[in-house]
């Protein structure tokens, strides 16, 4: 609430003091029109942003998916160990391509509530072993969202059994038929979901998002500003190592790391997370060495600078110190359930939280932009 | 009508200043010294004399049932058992509260000063806490598997969370809980243990001036009677004597007084609800009853304004959530659901120095029917003009404005 009032005062400052603050001209979405401070125009950023990052992530995205329904294909015609090994190095690989996507909750993804509906964890295994059982299950519903997405996929190819004969027993025993249309079911669902985000993107909201230009509440910079920040507080420093590793309970939740079950990559995902948030900022184009308009390039716009050093700098040194940090640690799990207290996981985790502030407050004060998200208070 | 009370008020305040200001009068006040201990911890003959383990029981059996809520397969008749409990019979998990012989259902509604006389509303609004039961299992329980929409029960997503809502789109465990803030936790409260009809009841002012315990206790009656007031808002926090230590220890009012202290609007109101509770009790070991009752009315005054105060900050916060571009029905359902709880339970806050709440029965069901009547579905047809309307209705008879409450 304070914190909200001095961006609030932050900004009304920045107003007056701006002189020739103008309006893009094709900006008629605006609802609160307040004069940009600086030079810098949010159109290109916005058109780089959708261009270069987003919907060359998504198609990568898909393009994960297919590979993951044909791997699991193969499997299904020959549930054989080489298989299995292929099907979830499908699994790991469009896994981690899920992390350049996951902050994307806007528009059509935010719509179909893409991030819950594919990577709820920890899944519910016992959900999900009910339904294997039963054959009757309805993926479609919020209560199901833990038994289905890349979770339950972790399950079913990497916690049906300690090794992998374990696990192809299970596929080629008494259940293997209900097993097999379970996990198609699931892939199913998976592709569904992100080919309709994907074509929603092509077909208009790509216009919607560009379009909306300007700075208000609803404009998508802001909108996007927001979502980008909630997605890192809440799911990546919170939902990768921060709820694991003890930091908001009584107790360390090993059983709440990604990817359970494969035990040994929670670390690469949430690397692979933040290096993501790391190339938006920075405006990185998908696949590229190159890069655009960003929320780095405004920051230089706007020439900030706190305490005396460039806001910019700031934040990149961060994500790399914090990077640098969780590169160092055992698999997530393991440094969990090894160390009483994690130690090492939880100076990591320090790190990853310092950034929070920087965007928070100090990149969004710059920007004039209000976080407009609060946390749901728990029941 | 008022200027003429207010009028009289300052020229009573001032004769009175007046009067007071040559002569010895503040020597009666003297004759009573009030040692207010800075925790709530009070002893005779070394011995503790604060307990109210009927009020934790209770809240400790409300949050099982509401706990059966959400487990799809429970009969109405199981979860109206827990809510009737009797004596020995296998309601709970909890074997101690399976062993007690308190009931949530009958000190439902059950104060002295509303319903002594007022057997009909008594009945009434247990039948609507039974009704809410019924619908739960009746519409709820057998749509658990269905997504719901307008005018079809059944689920709905909210973040990680799903919410379980009538065809309305109203949570049912979710009126119960808050409602029950209402009919049970503030009415036993502010209504009755905190009443001079209950503390000063037969020979209790006689016996507490004399120090003359209950058989087989330390404590004097009237004493008991105040920590059961204490014990409806306290009863599950670590160390009683220290509660806003871990405010938030039951999700009744202690949580709720938890989220106020937490709103720059209305910090400060644990800690003055813990003191008057404290230095209450304080004035009645000294036999200082004037100091008692003002204590009271202190509680009165800051518990209905947080049940006003979260009735209003939900609507406020749903209207948000539906204004969204893709709005989250699950969330703003769930929002409205617990405002509707709170809307319910303004019947049972206490205007002080008054025997009256600050919303009627009545009224408090013409706010509830607005809430519900923009249309055939309920909260899927909710408008925002309509959650304003009833969210200024109620900040109006309180000192905080709708923003204040809201934010």
């Amino acid at each position: 609430m304070r914190r909200f009032f001095t961006i609030v005062a932050t900004a009304v400052m920045i107003w007056a003091c701006s002189s020739d603050g103008g309006n893009d001209p094709t900006d008629d979405v605006v609802v609160d029109p307040t004069p940009d401070p600086v030079s810098f125009e949010r159109g290109p950023m916005l058109m780089n942003w959708a261009d270069n990052i987003i919907i060359p992530s998504y198609e990568a995205f898909s393009s994960e998916m297919t590979g993951l329904q044909s791997a699991f294909d193969s499997f299904k015609s020959d549930a054989s160990e080489a298989n299995l090994v292929a099907f979830r190095a499908s699994w790991l690989s469009a896994y981690k391509m899920w992390q350049r996507v996951s902050m994307f909750e806007i528009g059509p993804a935010e719509t179909l509530g893409l991030r819950l509906n594919v990577n709820i964890y920890p899944a519910g295994s016992d959900k999900i072993d009910g339904f294997i059982t039963s054959g009757s299950y309805d993926l479609a519903l919020a209560s199901n969202r833990d038994a289905k997405g890349f979770p339950a996929l972790d399950y079913l190819i990497n916690g049906l059994g300690d090794r992998d004969e374990d696990i192809l027993a299970k596929f080629n025993g008494t259940e293997k038929e209900n097993l097999i249309a379970y996990t198609g079911d699931v892939i199913a669902d998976m592709v569904s979901l992100s080919t309709n985000v994907l074509a929603e993107w092509n077909s208009g909201y790509r216009a919607t998002f560009v379009a909306n230009n300007g700075a208000s509440s609803t404009a998508s910079v802001d909108r996007f500003i927001n979502d980008y920040v909630f997605y890192y507080e809440k799911f990546l420093r919170a939902g990768k190592m921060g709820i694991p590793v003890g930091a908001f309970s009584e107790n360390v939740l090993p059983q709440n790391v990604e990817a359970y079950y494969k035990a040994d990559v929670s670390n690469e995902l949430f690397l692979e997370g933040i290096e993501a948030v790391q190339d938006f900022f920075n405006g990185v184009h998908y696949g590229k060495n190159t890069s655009g308009e960003s929320l780095a390039s405004y920051l230089d716009a706007l020439n900030t600078v706190k305490d005396g050093d460039d806001l910019k700098k700031l934040i990149n040194d961060q994500f790399d110190l914090a990077k640098t940090k969780v590169a160092a640690l055992e698999p997530f799990r393991n440094e969990i359930e090894d160390n009483v207290p994690p130690t090492n996981m939880l100076l990591a985790y320090d790190e990853v939280q310092r950034i929070v502030p920087l965007l928070k407050v100090d990149m969004v004060s710059a920007m004039s932009v209000s976080i407009d998200f609060v946390d749901a208070d728990g029941d | 009508m008022k200027k003429v009370l207010y009028t009289l008020a300052i020229s009573s305040a001032v004769f009175l200043a007046s009067c007071s200001s040559d002569d010895n009068a503040s020597d009666m006040d003297e004759a009573i010294v009030i040692d207010n201990p800075a925790s709530y911890s009070f002893e005779r003959n070394e011995e503790n004399t604060v307990s109210f383990g009927g009020q934790t029981t209770r809240i400790l059996m409300a949050q099982e049932l509401l706990g059966g809520f959400t487990t799809n397969t429970n009969t109405a008749e199981i979860l109206k058992a827990m809510y009737a409990h009797e004596e020995g019979a296998e309601d709970f998990e909890d074997a101690d509260l399976n062993a007690s012989d308190k009931s949530l259902r009958s000190k439902t509604a059950a104060s002295v000063d509303y319903f002594s006389t007022n057997a009909t509303d008594q009945a009434l609004i247990r039948a609507d806490f039974e009704s809410w039961i019924d619908g739960q299992v009746d519409e709820v329980f057998t749509n658990w598997n269905v997504a719901a929409e307008a005018g079809t029960a059944g689920q709905l997503a909210d973040g990680e969370k799903t919410r379980y809502v009538n065809a309305q789109g109203l949570e049912y465990n979710q009126l119960f809980a808050k409602g029950l803030i209402g009919a049970l936790m503030t009415d036993q409260a502010l209504n009755n243990y905190l009443s001079t009809a209950v503390l000063d009841e037969g020979s209790s002012r006689a016996d507490n001036d004399a120090g003359t315990v209950l058989e087989g206790k330390s404590y004097t009656n009237m004493e008991h009677k105040w920590d059961e007031a204490y014990g409806y808002v306290y009863g599950l926090n670590a160390d009683a004597s220290n509660p806003n230590a871990d405010l938030g220890a039951d999700s009744f009012l202690n949580e709720y007084i938890g989220k106020l202290e937490e709103d720059p609007d209305f910090a400060g109101i644990a800690d003055d609800i813990f003191q008057a509770f404290k230095l209450g009790r304080a004035a009645i070991v000294a036999g200082d009853y004037e100091i008692r009752d003002a204590q009271a009315d202190i509680i009165r005054e800051k518990i209905s304004q947080v049940i006003a105060v979260r009735g209003i900050f939900y609507m406020q916060r749903a209207k948000a959530t539906l204004a969204e571009e893709t709005p989250n029905y699950g969330s703003a359902f769930h929002a409205l659901s617990e405002a509707y709880g709170f809307i319910y339970s303004l019947r049972f806050t206490r205007k002080p120095g008054s025997d009256a709440p600050y919303f009627t029965k009545a009224e408090s069901e013409e706010l509830l029917e607005e809430l519900m009547e923009d249309g055939v579905n309920g909260l899927w047809d909710i408008e925002a003009e309509t959650i304003d309307e009833i969210s200024e209705d109620i900040a109006e008879r309180f000192d905080f404005t709708v923003a204040q409450a809201g934010e």
